[in-house]
């Protein structure tokens, strides 16, 4: 019997009771899975806390669901609507476009343009053979025709290539120029390299065409006897400014257009413009045709745009300075933004149903490993009514998703200090291209994972996972043992999301006293940042409960939230680097990279910003002279001794994984106390290059005083405040002992002192002190 | 002009002239004590001597580098070997059972400092 294996997503991860949540299911082995709607208490199996635990939650989806195979179109392209068929071209034709392939070499045939049928060999295409070479060929079903240019195309170059056919003659011609200039391919003009080729054959016969065949770019109709249509032959690089005409374009006129020229009218069937459509506000997934009949092209799997063109200068660095310069439109063979799946089930959610973490729980077979599956949302109340929100990092999660680091990062065990320990998941989605990748990836061809989504499964976005390259629990499973702390400690408390947050800016957390945020909130929008700093001027009280958030520039679309992008650049450590003159979010247009380098450090709203990582360890925080203050007694009461949190689910302490520093330099508000701090951290934790603008040896942990995690207090205007934790583990350290220690001691002081209504504990003590003055 | 490149990549001349030079230097590094403080502590702050060798072999290349796989969780883990290719699946290294994550680090480690040694 085959495997039982289910996996599913939901189309959306942030919902209110009266609402409807659509949930995909794939399953492989079973046409039938046990489903039950469950709320998520804790998703941690380490043994020292209180292990996975979850309440069923009865629902009119409860029971027995029909479920089957579904499949996954991978891979993004172009797909031109075209109902009269106006590029069906029967007679002569000539097709063009810059390119800058990323992997010419790669071992299937990869499309450029056309209308063809892969499966029926019938209509006409361009493309790069395996072995690299360009090459043009028409079909009629029982025949091709081909004419392969001679010198293979190179990686990371730019051409201008073309092809025509002359159809009262035959007479086929290949067209290939290099287009190189001082910046824009990866070899100048000084190596020795001929990158032309031009050809010509006699084709014997002309190209016939399919009604149905669409016209595609970067990739090519095909057919599976289960699947039906699909598209194949997907291709790795840019293209830029394609056409295709209904005549032959002479030497001459293609010379011209290789030079910078706009083609002629004459002829000219579509013309698509890949540099129409910018805004200051960026660009979508459409791409326009010029030409005559207005044959626009849409994106499929986000194609991804922003990049630069054949002709960068160099002296622009965004599309909205020379959105002419800024053509290339980028396909990823392996891309992935939404799997479009038959849908499954709908859930009307009840209208009593509580704010928390919820799943659809699936089982099918024996109903472990995996044929077991968690589809995981969240659930606003329909008015805000508890005094705390959980501010949910689905940014974050969206980030981290799928990510493959424990496989494809070379880096990653000299990173963690550790081996990576894997899973039947993990090898599960390696195997698989269809769960897509994460912002920490590069697709196969070499460039950085710029987009995710939910709109797929998403393994690691689900209780119990832990992260294979540092073994612990990390993002959304680590989030839940804050839910659990939440409801050991009966907190009235709301969860909301990232998404929220960024669609409806501070007014999704101005109904809270306090608002706690998850243990990695890594990635925000601006809509975010400034929602945030809003909430806190206004009076909020804010526990930043976690550490290097606040981190890196993001941005989500108002129509498609559950995507996000990411460029990553700039001072802060990357799992990858934007190109030069790519680092605008194509989203919105504006600057990606550390909120550092945009102006933003966290520590402006945090007061504590990254200092350092490390994994396999952790360490406990020491207190500092602030907490012994009388007029902050209230934050440490109960607490005995200097030493909080030697102990935690992850590497046995509160300060550890990834830690923050209060540092004035970068905009902490000096009216900051340090309650606690950390040091003792090995050397697997490495002082940020925020700090550390050059490297030299003896700036690791067990060298550097600035390792270490503060936690801080500082308070605000308007009776606001914010309390930093400073550390990813200090989420880890709450749930030991049954929940009964230092750390859920001060976490609880400061939240109970937050949501009280009235003034915070020491402003009268404030208000009798002179007001701090910087002596540094 | 069709001048052929030649794509042979010359960094890696000198990163095998490199290797052949640091495997000799960490070979004399390997010594019981080593070994000991590893079993001991095989993930935190550690020697001199014993953080270059896991440096090293930490920054081997992904093909044939080892991972370890659960079997059942905080109880059970075995060996693999990581493919370095794209979407194929670690290869078992063989059945033996480890009872915790530091015994199958520390077993990787030995099966490590024997390959330096040969």
């Amino acid at each position: 019997m085959a495997q039982v294996k289910l996996f599913g997503y939901a189309d959306k991860i942030s919902v209110k009771p009266g609402e409807v949540i659509q949930f995909y299911v794939n399953a492989d082995g079973t046409d039938a899975a046990d489903a039950q709607l469950v709320r998520l208490i804790h998703g941690d199996n380490h043994p020292d806390g209180p292990g996975f635990v979850e309440q069923e939650v009865p629902s009119a989806i409860d029971g027995i669901w029909r479920v089957e195979k579904q499949y996954t179109q991978i891979g993004s392209f172009l797909e031109v609507p075209d109902p009269q068929r106006r590029l069906a071209l029967g007679g002569s034709l000539t097709l063009f476009a810059f390119i800058h392939p990323l992997w010419p070499q790669v071992g299937h045939r990869q499309f450029l343009l056309g209308r063809w049928d892969n499966d029926k060999n019938v209509g006409f295409g361009l493309g790069i053979k395996p072995n690299g070479l360009l090459e043009f060929w028409v079909g009629r079903g029982d025949e091709v025709d081909y004419v392969e240019a001679e010198v293979p195309l190179r990686a990371n170059m730019w051409y201008f290539v073309a092809a025509s056919l002359d159809a009262a003659t035959g007479r086929a011609t290949l067209y290939q120029e290099g287009v190189v200039n001082r910046y824009n391919s990866v070899l100048g003009k000084v190596t020795p390299l001929d990158l032309r080729s031009h050809v010509a054959e006699s084709f014997r016969f002309r190209q016939k065409h399919l009604d149905d065949t669409p016209f595609l770019m970067a990739g090519s109709r095909d057919w599976h006897d289960r699947r039906g249509d699909f598209v194949s032959q997907l291709y790795c690089g840019k293209i830029d400014r394609p056409g295709l005409f209904d005549r032959v374009l002479s030497r001459a006129e293609l010379d011209a257009i290789r030079s910078g020229g706009v083609p002629p009218s004459d002829g000219m069937v579509a013309y698509w413009d890949t540099t129409d459509g910018y805004t200051d506000q960026g660009i979508g997934d459409v791409v326009t045709d010029i030409g005559p009949h207005k044959l626009h092209a849409n994106g499929y799997n986000r194609p991804v745009r922003a990049q630069t063109g054949w002709n960068w200068s160099g002296r622009n660095d965004c599309f909205r300075l020379a959105p002419e310069e800024y053509g290339g439109v980028e396909f990823h063979a392996d891309a992935l933004i939404d799997c479009k799946w038959k849908p499954t089930k709908a859930l009307l959610l009840a209208d009593d149903l509580r704010s928390g973490a919820y799943a659809i729980r699936l089982r099918g077979g024996g109903g472990t490993g995996l044929g077991e599956e968690y589809i995981p949302f969240f659930v606003r109340p329909k008015q805000p009514t508890g005094r705390i929100a959980f501010l949910i990092p689905t940014a974050s999660y969206l980030a981290y998703a799928n990510e493959h680091l424990s496989f494809d990062a070379p880096i990653v065990q000299g990173m963690s200090g550790m081996t990576p320990i894997l899973t039947d998941i993990d090898i599960e989605m390696y195997k698989n291209p269809e769960f897509g990748h994460g912002c920490y990836d590069s697709w196969a061809d070499g460039q950085g994972v710029c987009y995710s989504s939910y709109h797929r499964p998403v393994i690691n976005m689900r209780p119990k996972y832990r992260i294979s390259s540092m073994d612990i629990t990390w993002q959304y499973p680590a989030d839940l043992s804050v839910i659990a702390w939440l409801e050991h400690m009966q907190y009235d408390y709301d969860v909301l999301t990232d998404e929220d947050l960024d669609r409806e800016g501070v007014s999704a957390l101005s109904p809270y006293p306090c608002v706690l945020s998850g243990t990695h909130p890594e990635y925000y929008s601006e809509r975010m940042m400034d929602a945030t700093e809003d909430y806190i001027e206004g009076g909020g009280r804010y526990i930043y409960l976690g550490a290097n958030g606040y981190y890196w520039h993001v941005a989500f679309r108002d129509d498609e939230p559950w995507g996000l992008e990411c460029r990553k650049l700039g001072d802060g450590w990357k799992a990858w680097e934007a190109r030069p003159g790519e680092h605008y979010i194509g989203t919105t247009g504006q600057k990606g990279g550390p909120w550092k380098c945009l102006g933003r450090p966290p520590q402006k709203i945090m007061g504590v910003g990254f200092v350092s990582e490390g994994f396999g360890t952790s360490a406990p925080f020491e207190r500092m002279p602030d907490s012994y203050e009388p007029s902050l007694a209230w934050i440490t009461d109960g607490i005995e001794g200097d030493v909080i949190g030697d102990f935690g689910l992850s590497y046995g302490g509160a300060a550890g994984v990834e830690i923050d520093k209060y540092d004035l330099s970068l905009g902490t508000p000096p009216n900051t106390k340090v309650i606690a701090s950390s040091g003792g951290h090995t050397d697997n934790y490495l002082t940020h290059g925020q700090l550390q603008l050059h490297q030299h040896p003896g700036t690791s942990g067990s060298w550097d005083h600035r390792v270490g995690a503060d936690i801080t207090y500082f308070p605000a205007p308007n009776d606001g405040a914010v309390l930093s934790c400073s550390s990813i583990a200090f989420g880890q350290a709450l749930p030991v002992n049954g929940f009964d220690n230092n750390v859920s001691r001060l976490l609880a002081n400061v939240i109970n002192a937050f949501i009280k209504p009235g003034p915070l504990p020491d402003s009268s003590e404030r208000a009798a002190e002179p007001e701090d003055v910087l002596v540094t | 002009m069709n001048a052929v490149i030649d794509t042979q990549d010359r960094a890696e001349v000198r990163r095998l002239r490199y290797e052949t030079k640091q495997r000799a230097f960490l070979k004399t590094l390997v010594s019981p004590h080593v070994i000991e403080e590893h079993r001991r502590s095989p993930i935190g702050q550690h020697s001199e001597p014993l953080e270059r060798l896991l440096a090293y072999f930490r920054r081997r290349p992904l093909a044939g580098r080892y991972a370890i796989m659960v079997v059942k969780p905080f109880e059970a883990y075995r060996l693999v070997q990581l493919s370095g290719e794209r979407g194929v699946p670690p290869a078992p290294s063989d059945e033996t059972i480890y009872r915790s994550q530091a015994e199958a680090e520390h077993a990787i480690f030995l099966r490590n400092v024997q390959t330096l040694l040969t």
